[in-house]
């Protein structure tokens, strides 16, 4: 992994088409950050399951508002912080629950890795024009 | 995402290829589903899926279900490293039929 300080971040229309992009482009970001395979899979699939809440329930009243959310990629003294930014419907942090693991059925489990993979996962105040802006952060 | 479906005996199997998300998990279902109501055994190729996320696990999670109350089974075979990982992070591993 490399030391020095790292800050890119990426624009993506609030879709789940979009998914795949943003994929991409943390995995660029992470090849550059030399970041080792395992970790990668990890923390891009910590960041689509980001991503893809935005998309289903953000904007789950607005599906064709054809809307931009920002994806935010900081690895700074080795904390890495992965922030988004969207104007969808206001999260309620409290409502932000995965269900019971034993509890099988489909469905709850993005919230759930996201919390595996991270040290943290939080909803901090969203900065005008956005509306929500969430924070996933591990230390490297 | 492609996939190739092949029939042996009472198994179809099917071959997943690419990405499997949340843009994906309509199409996944529109191949798996038909054939599990059909009665007949399902086999989940899964050694070309390099990436799964918490969509595609429930996918797996329903089709299972799925089987089960038509009294068939779906089987995961030769799943790759890293859905393997994601399905062990789900705590599924005993779950789900793998092979």
């Amino acid at each position: 992994m490399t030391d020095l300080n790292h800050i890119e971040k990426k624009a993506f229309l609030v879709k789940s088409s979009s998914l795949k992009d943003v994929r991409t482009f943390c995995r660029e970001v992470f090849e550059k950050l030399n970041i080792e395979q395992n970790l990668k899979d990890e923390l891009v699939l910590a960041i689509a399951e980001a991503a893809q809440n935005i998309v289903k329930h953000a904007y789950k009243d607005k599906p064709d508002a054809n809307e931009i959310m920002v994806v935010e990629i900081s690895l700074v003294n080795k904390e890495m912080k992965i922030a988004f930014y969207d104007m969808g419907t206001p999260v309620d942090p409290k409502k932000v629950k995965h269900r019971e693991i034993d509890n099988v059925k489909p469905g709850g489990l993005g919230t759930f890795f996201m919390q595996e993979i991270m040290d943290a996962v939080e909803f901090k105040d969203g900065k005008k024009p956005w509306i929500n802006h969430l924070v996933l952060t591990k230390q490297l | 995402m492609t996939y190739k479906i092949t029939e042996e005996d009472n198994i179809s199997t099917i071959f997943l290829d690419g990405e499997i998300d949340m843009d994906k998990t309509e199409e996944v279902k529109e191949v798996i589903f038909p054939i599990i109501d059909s009665g007949k055994d399902v086999a989940l190729n899964l050694s070309n899926v390099q990436y799964m996320d918490s969509s595609g696990i429930s996918v797996l999670i329903e089709s299972h279900q799925k089987a089960l109350e038509k009294g068939t089974k779906v089987i995961i075979k030769d799943v790759s490293k890293s859905v393997l990982k994601v399905i062990m992070m789900a705590k599924l591993e005993q779950i789900l039929n793998l092979e």
